[in-house]
């Protein structure tokens, strides 16, 4: 029973081609100002909790954002949040700025956080975590040339990838399922989804890349 | 596992950004990361490709209370006041004034049968046995685990001070419920450090004026 709930989530979730179209021209979450949030951070490594709370306020919405998309329940995402800057906090100095972007990285501390929980809560259908999924396609407050640029760019990006390849990835990075639980779930073998996720993987990086 | 060739340090990394490994591999990639920084440096180009992913989502306001929770983490020895919700608040300030008027009408009508003080005994395994209860001119005795008492013999209380000989406050009641009225001599003393005991005395109580039985149980008696 758990699967047939599961499998129609997958196919509704992830229709990218439509979200994203719709989504071009909005303040994406990746627009944020880089330099001045590796000031912050560099600042909470040093103890500097007033630089934290503007860190928060700056960064806070976008994180909310994706742990929203990863667990689909307010409640739920509201505690990968919180947990995520407890986080932020004490690992600000383990931020190497030469690596990645500081919302790089703070984003991926909340989407683990989030796979972290899901993959506690596995035993429940998909179905019960997400009946009360809130869209997060609220408009932006403002429009940005920057982010429209850079959704294109993923826009085409992603059309390069086929339907199967951009629905693994999709929920693997989201929702953490794991290989197995794809190819169970999409009742296809598990090398397939395999290959398949590594292919689209690597187009998905050279096409970002080129 | 090998990690030399370039080709499979980034196929690796990417496997393990996307959460294709399972948990012992990836436990073991996460050991390596620690000492090896073009491992990371790899794994942080795949993190940022894949996190452009979360490129389309629209940033989502947070509620004030994640905000206060993230400070009562970080900060555990500050006392944070959560928000305040208007209706609750207005109802709990209610309930502790009613609470209080209660309590000063009970406290004025019952103002002479206030505990003052209290005692727990222990049996010898530290087994609490009997609570008393010191009013004005009374004790309340109130049995926990109290030893059957055969027919033979009598429970008797003894307010034993730091200095000086024990005073018996009388007997334990049949069954161990009741009451033992005090005098004003008693009454008194209990106003002083006791520890109060009980010991096994032949029916009707000790003939001497001093314990002559074990003592079974014991306990100091604290001032409330």
């Amino acid at each position: 029973m758990n699967g047939i709930t599961l499998y129609a989530q997958l196919i509704s979730t992830d229709n990218w081609h439509g979200a994203i179209t719709s989504d071009v021209g909005r303040t994406g979450i990746l627009t944020a100002n880089t330099e001045y949030l590796k000031q912050l951070l560099a600042q909470c490594s040093l103890g500097n909790r007033r630089a934290f709370e503007t860190l928060y306020r700056s960064v806070a919405p976008s994180l909310h954002s994706v742990a929203l998309r990863c667990m689909g329940r307010r409640d739920l995402a509201e505690e990968v949040v919180q947990e995520s800057f407890v986080r932020i906090w004490h690992n600000a100095s383990r931020y190497e700025a030469h690596l990645s972007a500081p919302l790089t990285w703070m984003i991926n501390i909340t989407r683990n956080l989030a796979i972290d929980q899901l993959r506690k809560h596995r035993e429940l259908p998909l179905s019960d975590l997400q009946q009360d999924a809130v869209a997060d396609d609220t408009p932006g407050a403002d429009e940005q040339l920057d982010s429209a640029r850079s959704s294109r760019a993923l826009n085409h990006c992603l059309e390069q990838l086929d339907g199967m390849q951009r629905q693994t990835i999709t929920i693997a990075y989201f929702h953490g399922f794991s290989a197995s639980e794809l190819a169970t779930q999409l009742a296809a073998p598990l090398g397939t989804v395999k290959s398949s996720i590594r292919r689209g993987m690597e187009r998905l990086r050279r096409c970002l890349e080129s | 596992m090998n990690y030399k060739t370039a080709d499979l340090r980034r196929a690796l990394a990417g496997d393990y950004a996307i959460g294709l490994m399972p948990p012992t591999a990836r436990k073991r990639f996460e050991q390596l990361l620690l000492d090896d920084a073009h491992l990371r440096a790899e794994l942080a180009q795949w993190n940022t490709h894949l996190a452009s992913l979360a490129e389309p989502l629209t940033a989502q306001p947070v509620p004030e209370h994640v905000w206060q929770a993230v400070v009562s983490r970080i900060e555990p020895q500050k006392l944070h006041v959560p928000a305040k919700r208007p209706f609750w608040t207005w109802l709990r300030t209610g309930a502790v004034v009613c609470s209080l008027l209660i309590a000063v009408t009970v406290g004025l009508l019952y103002t002479r049968d206030n505990a003052q003080y209290k005692a727990t005994l222990l049996s010898g395994t530290e087994q609490p046995a009997l609570r008393i209860e010191a009013h004005a001119d009374y004790l309340k005795v109130q049995p926990l685990e109290l030893a059957a008492v055969d027919a033979g013999r009598s429970l008797e209380l003894w307010a034993i001070p730091v200095e000086g000989k024990p005073v018996s406050l009388g007997l334990i009641p049949t069954g161990g419920d009741g009451m033992i009225g005090l005098s004003e001599s008693q009454q008194q003393m209990l106003g002083t450090r006791v520890v109060l005991a009980v010991s096994l005395e032949p029916r009707g109580g000790s003939p001497t004026g001093q314990p002559t039985g074990p003592v079974l149980y014991q306990g100091p008696l604290a001032a409330l």
